[in-house]
């Protein structure tokens, strides 16, 4: 829909001016964050506004402190197993279930995704708490499963894909069947693949969720050995921290470095994967 | 027999079921249990009716909570759609690599995890020396207290949660602007319509389906608003809300009720107050769409 | 009886210790212990430490381990809460004192009075009275043993009073030090952080004023203890101050930012900044000391005392637990402590330690807990509604925006309290 215009026109060049700014604006205050790091420490940051990094070395060094005297590196492997785990989950239970409530009519069909639907109004908030008290007396605190378990059954995960399901054509189904097909071998065959995209935006979305979730490993985990990357952030953020300024922008810069590379490497299936989430709708 | 006609059906939901009645129907109903019981978790609860609903209900906090609620809503959704639609628009008019550029670029908050975000910002907003001060400065402007000044705060919150979730939104908004077809613009031109004319007469209307969905979902999200203002404002359990409670949100009040007063079945109440003003809310819009599609 | 003979011998040293555990062997059972600390103390040198205290502990005690877990200061009291609703609370914790009452309430902390009885009058004698008499709110109740503190400090950056040519004698009344600060202000620095963007900061410039004894809660009729006549004053005092102020609370990374960069003449806060401080001397020249907060005539001190405590959940594991928390509390730990941080700690024979006395920060911090006001006393009674501190704060700000007359900022601000007690 563009107009090629041979010369640049007024227009153009407001237009880039325009992007431009708009680009500066959403990426500066994460450049301005990895200078704060690369910086000499104990140097006041409103002397030097930070416009570029001015001690690579003394980045690397408080990196290097905070990976030897924290569990940061053990963090980051427990919140990509939570991470990979409640995505296998979410999208194993959320496609099984999606496939009958968008292509099958069953009876109390309706009024359990209508149940679904509801469950998607009622903040987090509001569950957490029996649903600790649940999960403790299954004996689940301070366990990988205790963490992960709770969040499969999801709502909008399920949601989504039944939007994306919907568009599967009911004659290949009944082909299928004809041909003597099971149940679950439709599923298996015809659904999943034609939903693929689905799924991958679904995982993208739950890694992303997952992954700076912080109340409930808060609450489930309370030993270390199962601390996230949010919760040994959280230790440097306390308000009384005696940490400096620099560390602790250290300390959270480096819990964004793997969602940051998760998108620079998938950036184009991950665009078009939320795109995908909400035209679908 | 009908049910083991529908047996594979009801198998293959199993799982979903299961957990989703353990973990979230069963939360939910026993939270709507203890929200008529006092209760604070180790003691057995207690029954008391409504209590915990009227106390909420004219607690001052309440009604802080839930004014400052409808002004961030009334602005947060409207100008964060307003803004990825511009940037959706400013990325579509380009192509190629630029276009990818730019997307990406806009899109790069949104990946970050909200206390990032907020860390930042504080610093940004930070009075006489923070970014944004120091850039006042050149144009000969005086500091602006953002995050400590109770008729800034709020405007402060918008900004940064538009930072954060323009690009998400554009995205979606961007996918929406691809599928409508270039012969309607086309035909528009030739009947001598300017672009103003095309973004009112033929972008907008057909996106609604889409913009629909956006505009939903910014509201159900907006409305549970927490980790943003919590960080900003620096909050624990025992103080939270920021001067004058300016940016106290329902959520975060229901949390400091929990934890920090450790009142479990004022806070259950608390939420289910809130459910019902999303529900509301979200059957409102529904209605508002099956008005403005008979019309 | 014999984990008293082990705990007698601590302050004598470490062989003796080690003997005397050899006959508690017979008592050994296997236990764990949840001990829950501060992130701060879970990191670096204050971790090792700590790790060191567990060695003896555990070498003294077969059988027992005892395991570290840092947490946030607000993720202690969540997962505290959270631990007692499920039955699995941490068994030796720190925490802060003004959450004691809830943990009381929710049942995740001890009344150990009767263990405290047992121990030998000379353990008992070591540790600060006011300190103590904050665990105790009745006879025969006790929640806590005091663990580090503080009262509160004004940090001066003498670049910043050279500069605005201020004498660095310390100020010994307010009038003398509000004086300093329109100096400052004159020669275009900030003099403080604002006083009223945070419950402990409007406490600190209370006392001031006003002491304990027209501060904190009146349980038996629901009321609070602030005095009128002194809230009017402070209040006034809040609005000279509005032109003078930084505008960041005294909490805030940027207001650390600003003293440290020579923008901020005065920061009035715990002994906690002074690492960050150390570190810019050494990395950026900043030159700064540390004096009492001046009150209203010579001779008061203003600012804020507070303890961290070490509690002890209820439970099987209790007596261990209680031996633990005795044994860091105890007098040679105490020490060691103090010297490895710098900080105050509610153990007075360990304060009265020639080699601890002789740190500056010690010492100064000894006189600052002496003359301060008790924070949010009394504790372990009843815990304290969340618009307690929230009302303190709106109407403090409130006047200092002009809202208010500072007599009828008083007033309304005592209507309120007592509205938001009483419900």
């Amino acid at each position: 829909m563009t107009v090629v215009t041979t010369r640049p026109t007024i227009w153009t060049v407001l237009k880039w001016a325009l992007a431009i700014l708009i680009a500066l604006i959403a990426l500066f205050p994460i450049w301005w964050m990895v200078n704060v790091v690369f910086s000499m420490p104990g140097e006041p940051v409103s002397l030097n506004p930070r416009l570029w990094p001015t001690s690579l070395s003394a980045g690397i060094e408080k990196i290097r402190v905070i990976f030897t005297e924290t569990e940061y590196l053990r963090a980051y492997g427990i919140s990509l197993i939570y991470a990979v785990l409640t995505i296998a989950g979410v999208l194993t239970f959320g496609s099984l279930a999606a496939f009958e409530f968008s292509l099958f009519d069953f009876p109390g069909r309706r009024i359990l995704f209508g149940i679904i639907l509801l469950s998607l109004m009622v903040p987090t908030a509001v569950t957490i708490i029996p649903t600790y008290l649940l999960t403790s007396q299954l004996g689940w605190l301070n366990t990988m499963h205790g963490l992960v378990v709770p969040g499969l059954a999801s709502a909008f995960g399920l949601f989504m894909l039944v939007q994306f399901m919907r568009a599967v054509p009911k004659d290949m189904i009944e082909a299928a069947r004809l041909d003597g097909a099971s149940h679950f071998q439709i599923y298996w065959h015809i659904a999943l693949p034609l939903c693929r995209n689905a799924m991958v935006t679904l995982a993208i979305l739950t890694f992303m969720q997952t992954w700076g979730n912080y109340m409930w490993p808060l609450i489930v985990s309370s030993k270390p050995q199962l601390y996230t990357v949010g919760q040994v952030v959280g230790l440097f953020n306390s308000p009384l921290s005696h940490q400096t300024v620099d560390m602790v922008m250290t300390a959270n810069l480096l819990a964004a470095i793997p969602p940051l590379l998760f998108f620079l490497i998938f950036q184009r299936k991950i665009v078009e994967g939320v795109a995908m989430s909400g035209t679908k709708g | 027999m009908s049910l083991r006609r529908h047996l594979p059906h009801y198998m293959m939901i199993a799982p979903f079921m299961v957990l989703f009645a353990a973990f979230f129907l069963y939360p939910i109903i026993s939270g709507f249990f203890y929200s008529f019981h006092d209760w604070n978790g180790a003691r057995p609860p207690e029954y008391v009716g409504v209590a915990n609903y009227t106390k909420i209900l004219h607690s001052r906090d309440f009604a802080t909570a839930m004014g400052n609620l409808a002004v961030y809503i009334a602005i947060t959704v409207p100008l964060g759609i307003l803004v990825a639609l511009g940037l959706a628009l400013l990325v579509d008019s380009f192509t190629g690599r630029w276009a990818n550029f730019f997307r990406n670029a806009y899109f790069m908050p949104v990946v970050l995890p909200a206390f990032l975000a907020a860390t930042i910002w504080r610093w940004i907003y930070a009075p006489n020396f923070g970014l944004l001060n120091v850039a006042l400065g050149w144009f000969g402007l005086g500091s602006i207290n953002f995050l400590n000044n109770s008729s800034t705060m709020l405007y402060s919150l918008i900004a940064v949660d538009v930072w954060v979730s323009a690009g998400f939104n554009m995205v979606i908004l961007l996918a929406g602007l691809k599928n409508i077809p270039t012969e309607l613009y086309e035909a528009a031109r030739l009947d001598g319509a300017n672009k103003w004319q095309q973004i009112v007469h033929i972008t907008v209307p057909m996106l609604a389906p889409v913009l629909f969905f956006v505009v939903t979902y910014s509201l159900i999200s907006a409305m549970q608003v927490f980790d943003k203002p919590w960080l900003l404002t620096g909050s624990s359990f025992t103080s939270y809300g920021g001067r004058r409670n300016a940016l106290l949100f329902p959520v975060m009040d229901m949390m400091g009720r929990a934890f920090g007063g450790v009142k479990f079945g004022e806070a259950a109440a608390y939420g289910f107050l809130l459910t019902l003003a999303i529900v509301t809310v979200t059957a409102l819009m529904f209605a508002l769409r099956s008005w403005s599609a008979r019309k | 009886m014999k984990t008293l003979s082990i705990l007698r011998s601590g302050a004598v040293g470490l062989a003796t210790l080690a003997a005397t555990s050899f006959n508690s062997m017979a008592l050994a059972q296997d236990v764990a212990l949840q001990y829950w600390v501060y992130s701060d103390f879970a990191q670096g040198d204050a971790l090792a430490m700590q790790e060191e205290f567990v060695k003896e502990f555990t070498a003294s005690h077969p059988g027992v381990t005892i395991e570290i877990v840092g947490k946030g200061d607000d993720d202690l009291t969540a997962g505290q809460v959270a631990g007692a609703a499920s039955g699995t609370l941490p068994d030796v914790f720190m925490n802060s004192q003004s959450v004691g009452a809830q943990l009381v309430e929710v049942g995740a902390l001890a009344n150990i009075y009767e263990k405290w009885m047992a121990m030998p009058a000379e353990y008992r004698a070591q540790f600060d009275e006011s300190a103590l008499n904050a665990c105790m709110p009745r006879p025969s109740e006790l929640y806590c043993l005091p663990y580090t503190g503080f009262g509160s400090l004004l940090f001066r950056n003498l670049t910043v009073l050279e500069k605005a040519g201020i004498d660095p004698t310390p100020p010994t009344t307010w009038d003398e030090w509000l004086g300093q600060m329109k100096k400052i202000k004159e020669a275009g620095f900030y003099a403080v952080p604002d006083q009223t963007a945070v419950f402990n900061s409007i406490a600190e410039i209370y006392a001031t004023t006003g002491s304990a004894d027209s501060w904190g809660f009146n349980w038996d009729t629901k009321t609070t203890k602030i005095d009128p006549a002194n809230m009017t004053k402070v209040l006034a005092k809040f609005v000279e101050l509005v032109p003078l102020n930084s505008g960041t609370s005294r909490n805030d990374q940027a207001t650390k930012d600003l003293f440290i960069s020579d923008q901020l003449a005065f920061h009035t806060i715990g002994p906690w900044v002074n690492p960050t401080y150390a570190e810019a001397a050494k990395a950026s020249g900043l030159k700064y000391d540390f004096v009492l907060i001046p009150g209203d005539t010579a001779g008061k001190t203003g600012g804020i005392r507070s303890y961290e405590m070490v509690g002890v959940a209820p439970g099987p594991n209790a007596d261990v637990a209680f031996e633990f928390a005795a044994f860091l509390t105890e007098k040679a730990q105490m020490a060691r402590w103090a010297k490895l941080l710098s900080r105050y700690n509610a153990n007075a024979a360990a304060m009265a330690d020639p080699d601890v006395s002789a740190l500056p920060l010690i010492r100064v911090s000894v006189d600052a807990a002496h003359g301060a006001m008790d924070v949010a006393a009394p504790y372990f009674i009843g815990s304290v509604p969340s618009c307690y501190n929230s009302t303190v704060i709106d109407i403090a700000s409130a006047t200092a925006d002009g809202e208010y007359t500072p007599e009828a900022g008083a007033a309304e601000m005592i209507t309120k309290l007592n509205e938001c007690l009483a419900e």
